[in-house]
């Protein structure tokens, strides 16, 4: 598949996931993944999964804007650079984020995260 | 060396030679080196450099507001940055975003191999 394609598919069940249906974001965690989320770090699929369940918002919305992606290297893995706005209920304005993650393949083809960092952009 | 404190010198080291020495930058990248800039792509030494020369601003200043960074696994380091970036003229800095995945040299030192920058609209 290509690269692009493949970035953007992953954002879109990503975002998907986080919106719909948080706790399944731990399908694509694993042990060794890393979470930056606004400047607070966890690791291990579990640990980031509390993490972002626990985020003090019940609903939100992602709307992506631009969706840039490399490969990061032998061991096949690739790098996405998202840009996007979360709309969380009830506020009027939703809010700017930055996020990258860096993908790397699993043996049934598929793709984990293993760092995933996450920053909002104030105005 | 710690991870963070590599990684806040780099960015320090990258944007003062973005902002004095342009052209100078050449030497943070290598021949398998990747460039995407607000969504054009570019790989190589020469043609990233050629790219970021030729910027439509002669002058700017890069002010950084976050650093995050993460081992990306086999030795290598991610560097998630956010900032503002003044340009001569404009009433207002644009924000940005940019990410750097760097690379060990056996020197001691690090060279970009992915390189993804963009700019944080209202």
């Amino acid at each position: 598949m290509d690269p692009d394609a493949l970035a953007k598919a992953f954002v879109e069940h990503y975002y998907r996931t986080f919106d719909t249906s948080r706790p399944g974001l731990g399908n694509l965690y694993q042990e060794g993944s890393m979470l930056t989320f606004e400047g607070a770090k966890t690791q291990g699929a579990q640990a980031i999964v509390a993490k972002l369940t626990s985020l003090p918002f019940q609903q939100c919305q992602h709307n992506v804007s631009t969706v840039d992606c490399q490969p990061s290297g032998p061991a096949g893995g690739m790098l996405v650079f998202v840009s996007g706005s979360l709309q969380l209920a009830g506020e009027q304005h939703p809010l700017k984020f930055s996020q990258m993650f860096h993908l790397m393949p699993t043996p049934q083809g598929s793709f984990y995260v293993l760092n995933d960092i996450f920053r909002l952009n104030y105005a | 060396m710690n991870p963070d404190t590599l990684a806040m010198a780099f960015v320090g080291l990258y944007y003062e030679t973005f902002d004095k020495s342009r052209a100078d930058l050449g030497s943070l990248y290598r021949q398998g080196s990747m460039l995407t800039f607000e969504g054009v792509k570019k790989k190589g030494v020469e043609a990233i450099v050629a790219k970021l020369t030729s910027l439509p601003f002669q002058q700017c200043q890069h002010n950084v507001s976050t650093i995050d960074c993460q081992p990306s696994g086999a030795g290598g380091i991610l560097v998630f940055v956010s900032g503002s970036l003044q340009l001569p003229g404009e009433q207002y800095p644009l924000k940005f975003s940019e990410m750097f995945h760097l690379l060990g040299i056996p020197q001691g030192s690090f060279y970009v191999l992915n390189d993804i920058f963009r700019l944080n609209y209202a």
